[in-house]
């Protein structure tokens, strides 16, 4: 008999643990991310222009994957709030993205380390002098210095760091005891929790992106950024889901059905995305203010101009299309090929947010190459390594949820 | 015969508001089935009519009499029988519209949006909100309307017709954008609305023994007779709807608030203000159906379907939009401060100091502070206070829409244009007026039309049996045989959320 | 009965057999009926509940919709015309610029774009809805049965129609009544399906009235009328203004336009003393220089307003020859006598030779058929124009010394051909200059 629903009784070791072949991946991703991050650092001091470009290359991966985890621990929060019963199957990998954050703070150290010291080429506002002559900065300067930047950095860390691990861990104590108890636990947690979320992710994008251009502010762009982190979480869900498959794992655990609101979610945020980076673009360019449109303008010509329009349609126009139909959405194969597409996208939409705002020898900085991919494969790299290693040390779906029947014999519409 | 009545009293209802993860709570409480639902909710319109329906219509209808003279002595006399002036061209007028067009967004969101999120407690209450947007987008579309100077004239520019004057509208400005979006909104609320209710009209057909009620009823259900294939491509079209109805709620607030976000008035001129104007919207919008429902149950005996679990999971959104609300608030103040653009920090710092003071405290007092009880379950549960924070919230509002208006228009860029707005009568007595209208409009929709979606409550009665995988109607008898990647899905919601 | 309107009765036929109907009590015994009346082959039949079973589409074998890719023709649909509509309002039948945004605003034009493809996709699915499922229908031989009522409360029927080809009187009951259910019955068709004359009256009459709008249309498009128009809002209309030239019941002189009060200035009226700028005249005498230091910047200047103001007429060269001169030459070509007077070739010697103030003067109060341009043209820039002018002048009457040398040697390795003829219809050059007006 083809597909049955599986009862939560009737999983095996076999379907929950992750196979040794994808524990190999760890290693390989692990050794990439080695020599990708040798590779960036060779290049990037080779570029003689005191580590800037490099800076901007980290720094665009980096956002990159930390935004990624962000998505995931949105996810996890939110699945908690309101109770979801769907969602289970994958809620532990959702957990595992979301760890990960911990070993994002750490691969913050290189960026802490070139940035924090003259020329100050990535947060020009951490220039003293600039503090006092620039105007505009110098109206910002009781937030946008050192010293508040580095408390707020410990929060956002901490913050991420304590409650992603807060939801694993909690949820991992279910699998040895199955207490509901604990349900009821990560609930409460998580309505606190998503106003933390909220707030910080929020003044983490003003201070990792937005400050990137000092002069410049938009009241919606830690929404944007929101938008887009949890859209690329979900298209890595979807992946993960599916590698996990391929090897062997929650054959019957995950199915069309799960993929299938994974995919009307990813749907969702590349709506969301597009409406909230369009109500940002047309107010700016409606009112025609040179101190807002300057973001634009810098974004208007050559490159980035083909950006732009790359945007418009790889990251909403064609996604949107193509992730309208149902069969898009419950066929794996079309949904992560859709993933891996929006992923892609996702990473020119960091670019976009993060090299225009600079400058090269007098003209404005753009530029995509080997520094890019050394960057995205170091830390990509570690970020995939970290992840196979968490999912291989443990169950990859909450066996003992309450809520785990509910999520195997889950139907969509 | 009905199994199970509504004899059950009200205190010793069951208590669904538990949230033990091992089960889904009961929707539906006293265990009622299919005919008792129909029983409890026909009888609303097929009773007759209680003498409390008579007065409360009386006084609804009195006061929309007020708003009709109220209007006819505007436009005989124009606009400037309100208190409107130079700097302050909107006041009351353009608050009332925004705040009538937010509070019809919890409908199309109950409707819609929880349809799409698989949340079955909104079968309870859907149609009520479904008729709540409908009645506040007509009270809404009403200001734009009369606050134009030339109010004959209106036509003109909002419709893309040829005409005498050979002008076409202004197809780059907000407020046309408005005309388009509240009439979508309108239209698409209204056919979401109207189509959810032809089952449920058909019910009433068949009981009706009046042959007035057996015209009115049976031609407003087309004959709908229950036929499976009908239900399939009615399902499809539900899903359609509630597909489109989505970013359709969003967009049209949105475009309300790019009537302010595109001008360059300090205070106005923000990039947050479209989501931020949607949540304040469904935060209003839920607070006005908690405050009608409240009593809409008591008066109607309908505590079996419109739960204790329903108002709670309201409470919890008024409490989830007036976070996001109060979000808004801080990132703009923050954003004002760290711009470091005079003009804009002066703004905030004018609506919370200036002569417009208390407007401010009110709306920061009400949608921030109060929403923050029901983070309290006594409080979230608890029919007074619920019923009198949903009030402060729409007051409170109200008041944001007046702050965000008023306070940028009177102080903005020049002090020498600086100028103070007070309403007239006639401000006053047709913003209460439009209450009239809505009230009048909802009276008659309670007594002619069936008030809750009896077809999609009986559709969930089945669904509440704990989880497990049994007694799931849909794996019994090997209901699904063949499980591929593209089976057809069943054309039901199929698992009880909330 | 559930006719909604009953008919007269007039000679019915024979009722017919409509089918058979079978009424269930659960959700439960109506999947598994109607997955055996799938099974066995039957097409024409139909189940009735009172909301839709989850499951019931399968057991039935129902297709899925179609409606899906006919609601996204349709908002495409919007799409294209919400764009069209505001590119051909806005950017080709009447374009305007409002704000300095381009013709074609595409940001400008999202919204709307958004809001007609969710309204058409709407309108069609639900429009599509009732097309497809054959709506309204209010009338249906299975309302004639008095149980099916409950088909829309709370029990399940499934009715096969006699019409299916696999119906067999026996067979089919037999098969439903095996599938236990709470009652089993035929359904007749009265046939008695006539519209009622009710029908008809209003129909006709509406039909009538609403002839009338066209009509009345179609007459006021087509005729003319000596009643004064209808005002509505009399206060548009009729508005409690003073017009410049009418009379006037308040002031002694009966008119409405008053001059100017005594003893003020206008605001841009004050003059200071500056009797050269201000006139062109020095102690009374004409101006022979400028009353100001000639430079590069000036020189742009006046070339750019006499662009503006003068090229019209005199032309870019100052020939004579502009548009409008050029158009009229064209209007009179074919008329023995007109009193177009022709532009004044400004390079003459007649204007070369009179001094800059009284240049300055004709272009301040205009002479002969040219108007002052006093009221357009600031002082400043008026003298602005005729530094411009002397500078047409000396080009056009140039000789070789006047050439720099570079472009000296430039031009005499070419050839040219050069005509110099007179402008049309100049004046001849013997009239001297009339004295300009004052």
């Amino acid at each position: 008999m083809s597909a049955h629903t599986v009862d939560s009784s009737s999983l095996t070791e076999t379907d929950v643990r992750l196979s040794a072949t994808t524990s190999k991946g760890m290693g390989i991703a692990a050794a990439a991310g080695v020599v990708g991050l040798i590779a960036a650092f060779a290049l990037g001091g080779a570029q003689g222009d005191k580590w800037k470009s490099f800076l901007l290359a980290y720094h665009t991966a980096y956002i990159y994957f930390i935004s990624l985890s962000l998505g995931a621990l949105f996810f996890v929060i939110i699945q908690h709030l309101v109770k979801a019963g769907w969602s289970v199957v994958v809620r532990r990998l959702a957990e595992i993205i979301a760890a990960n954050i911990p070993l994002m703070a750490l691969l913050f150290l290189p960026t802490a380390i070139f940035a924090f010291q003259a020329p100050y080429d990535l947060f020009i506002w951490l220039d003293l002098e600039k503090q006092k002559t620039d105007h505009l900065i110098h109206a910002k300067h009781a937030y946008l210095n050192q010293g508040f930047f580095i408390v707020r950095l410990l929060i956002y860390f901490g913050a991420w760091s304590a409650l992603s691990w807060f939801f694993l861990s909690t949820s991992l104590k279910q699998d040895q005891s199955g207490d509901p108890k604990l349900t009821l636990l990560m609930k409460n947690v998580s309505a606190p929790a998503i106003l933390v979320f909220g707030l910080t992710i929020t003044f983490f994008a003003f201070d990792m992106l937005m400050s990137l251009n000092p002069h410049w502010f938009s009241t919606i762009f830690g929404v944007c950024f929101f938008a887009g982190s949890a859209m690329g979480f979900f298209a890595l869900l979807a992946l993960f889901a599916r590698r996990v498959q391929k090897g062997g794992q929650l054959k019957n655990v995950v199915t069309p059905e799960h993929y299938h609101d994974i995919g009307k979610l990813l749907f969702a945020f590349v709506f969301f995305w597009g409406y909230v980076n369009f109500s940002q673009f047309m107010l700016i360019w409606y009112a025609n203010i040179p101190e807002e449109t300057i973001y634009y303008q810098h974004r208007a010509v050559g490159g980035w101009f083909a950006i732009g329009m790359l945007l418009l349609f790889g990251h909403f126009l064609i996604p949107f299309v193509g992730l309208l139909s149902r069969y898009a959405k419950r066929i794996p194969q079309i949904l992560c090929f859709w993933g891996v597409w929006l992923l892609i996208a996702h990473y020119f939409d960091i670019l976009y947010l993060v090299k225009p705002n600079f400058e090269m020898n007098g003209e404005r900085y753009v530029s995509l190459g080997l520094l890019d991919i050394a960057c995205l494969l170091g830390i990509g790299g570690l970020y995939v390594a970290n992840l196979l290693r968490m999912a291989a040390k443990h169950p990859l779906v909450p066996v003992k949820d309450p809520r785990l029947d509910e999520s195997l014999a889950f139907h969509n519409i | 015969m009905s199994t199970a009545t509504a004899t059950t009293s009200p205190e010793s209802l069951p208590d669904n508001t538990n949230d033990d993860p091992n089960r889904r709570p009961a929707l539906v409480l006293g265990g009622l089935d299919a005919t008792a639902v129909t029983e409890e909710v026909c009888r609303v319109n097929e009773y007759k009519t209680p003498m409390g329906w008579y007065i409360g219509f009386g006084i609804s209808v009195s006061i929309l009499g007020m708003l009709g003279l109220m209007i006819a002595y505007l436009f005989y006399n124009g606009v400037g029988v309100w208190g409107l002036n130079s700097p302050v061209g909107w006041a009351w007028d353009i608050t009332n519209f925004v705040f009538w067009v937010g509070i019809g967004h919890a409908g199309t969101l109950i409707s819609a949006i929880l349809f799409l999120f698989r949340q079955n407690w909104r079968t309870s209450i859907n149609r009520f909100a479904e008729a709540m947007t409908i009645f506040a987008v007509i009270c809404a579309a009403l200001f734009p309307g009369i606050h134009v100077g030339r109010w004959w004239l209106a036509p003109l520019w909002m419709a893309p017709y040829p005409n005498q004057m050979a002008i076409w509208p202004q197809f780059r400005s907000p407020l046309l954008w408005d005309v388009f979006a509240v009439s979508t909104y309108a239209t698409v609320s209204l056919l979401f609305w109207y189509m959810g209710m032809i089952p449920d009209l058909a019910t009433l057909r068949d009981r009706a023994k009046a042959r007035w009620q057996q015209v009115l009823y049976g031609a407003l259900s087309l004959g709908w007779r229950g036929s499976g294939r009908q239900w399939s491509v009615y399902e499809k079209a539900y899903l359609l709807l509630a597909g489109l109805a989505t970013p359709l709620v969003v967009s049209v607030h949105s475009v309300v608030s790019f009537d302010f976000a595109t001008s360059v008035v300090p205070g106005w001129h923000t990039t947050i203000f479209p989501p931020y104007f949607v949540a304040g919207a469904i935060f209003s919008g839920f607070a006005m159906v908690v405050s009608l429902m409240v009593p809409a149950r008591e008066w109607f005996g309908l505590k079996h379907l419109i739960t204790m679990r329903h108002l709670e999971n309201m409470n919890k959104v008024i409490l989830a939009t007036g976070c996001m609300v109060g979000y808004a608030y801080s990132i703009e103040f923050f954003i004002a401060w760290y711009g470091g653009n005079p003009y804009e920090r002066f703004a905030f710092i004018n609506r919370a100091f200036g002569p417009y003071w208390w407007a401010y405290w009110t709306m920061v007092s009400c949608n921030v502070l109060t929403p923050q009880l029901f983070w309290f379950k006594k409080i979230r549960t608890s029919i007074p206070a619920m019923f009198i924070i949903s009030i402060f919230v729409n007051i409170g509002m109200w008041f944001e829409r007046f702050v965000i208006i008023v306070t940028s228009l009177s102080r903005d860029f020049v002090p020498s244009s600086w100028g103070y707005f007070s309403p007239t009568f006639v401000d006053i007595c047709i913003f209460i007026g439009s209450f009239g209208l809505f009230m009048t409009l909802f009276l008659l929709f309670c007594r002619f039309l069936p008030i809750i979606a009896m077809s999609e409550v009986k559709n969930v009665l089945h669904h509440d049996a704990p989880r497990g995988g049994k007694g799931h109607g849909h794996d019994e008898h090997g209901g699904h045989e063949k499980k591929d990647d593209q089976s057809q899905s069943p054309n039901t919601v199929s698992t009880a959320h909330a | 009965m559930h006719d909604a309107v009953m008919t007269n009765h007039t000679a019915a036929k024979a009722p017919t057999l409509y089918g058979v109907v079978a009424e269930y009590d659960t959700e439960q015994k109506l999947l598994e009926a109607s997955r055996q009346v799938r099974d066995a082959g039957y097409t024409r039949w139909d189940t009735h509940t009172p909301y839709p079973v989850h499951g019931l589409d399968e057991a039935m074998g129902n297709p899925q919709p179609v409606l899906p890719f006919v609601v996204f023709g349709a908002g495409l649909t919007g799409t294209l015309v919400a764009l069209g509509l505001q590119t051909f309002t806005n950017a080709i039948d009447y374009q305007f610029v409002v704000s300095g945004k381009p013709l074609v605003s595409l940001p400008a034009n999202i919204p709307i774009v958004f809001e007609l493809t969710v309204l058409f996709s709407a309108l069609t699915a639900f429009g599509g809805m009732l097309a497809f499922n054959g709506l309204p229908m209010l009338y249906h031989p299975l309302f004639n049965l008095p149980r099916f009522a409950r088909a829309t409360a709370d029990r399940f029927f499934i009715a096969i129609e006699a019409a299916d080809p696999k119906y067999d009187v026996k067979n089919t009951r037999k098969l439903l009544s095996a599938t236990n259910p709470s009652a089993l019955e035929d359904c007749y068709d009265p046939q008695d399906g006539k519209i009622p004359f009710a029908f008809y009256v209003p129909g006709v009459i509406a039909a009538c009235f609403a002839l009338i709008p066209p009509a009345i249309v179609y007459k006021m498009r087509n005729t003319r009328s000596p009643d004064p128009k209808i005002h509505l809002v009399l206060d548009m209309d009729f508005q409690n203004k003073y017009k410049a030239q009418s009379s006037s019941a308040f002031f002694a002189d009966g008119k409405t336009s008053r001059p100017q009060v005594g003893g003020t200035v206008a605001r841009g009226q004050l003059h200071d003393a500056n009797e050269h700028l201000h006139t062109g005249k020095i102690d009374g005498k004409w101006a022979t220089t400028f009353p100001f230091e000639v430079t590069e910047e000036r020189m742009k200047r006046g070339q750019e307003r006499f662009g503006i103001y003068c090229a019209a007429c005199h032309g870019y060269s100052g020939k004579g020859d502009g548009m409008v001169a050029r158009r009229a030459d064209q209007l009179m070509a074919d008329k023995k006598e007109s009193d177009w007077v022709a532009p004044t070739n400004l390079n003459n010697e007649s204007v070369a030779k009179q001094t800059h103030g009284e240049l300055y003067n004709t272009a301040t109060h205009g002479i002969r058929n040219m108007a002052g341009y006093a009221s357009q043209i600031s002082d400043e820039d008026r003298w602005n124009i005729i530094l411009y002018v002397r500078a047409l002048q000396r080009s056009n009457n140039a000789r070789e010394k006047d050439v720099p040398p570079e472009e000296l040697a430039k031009l005499t390795a070419q050839e040219f051909t050069i005509t110099n003829g007179p402008g049309l219809h100049q004046r001849p050059e013997a009239t001297p200059a009339a004295a300009p007006a004052k």
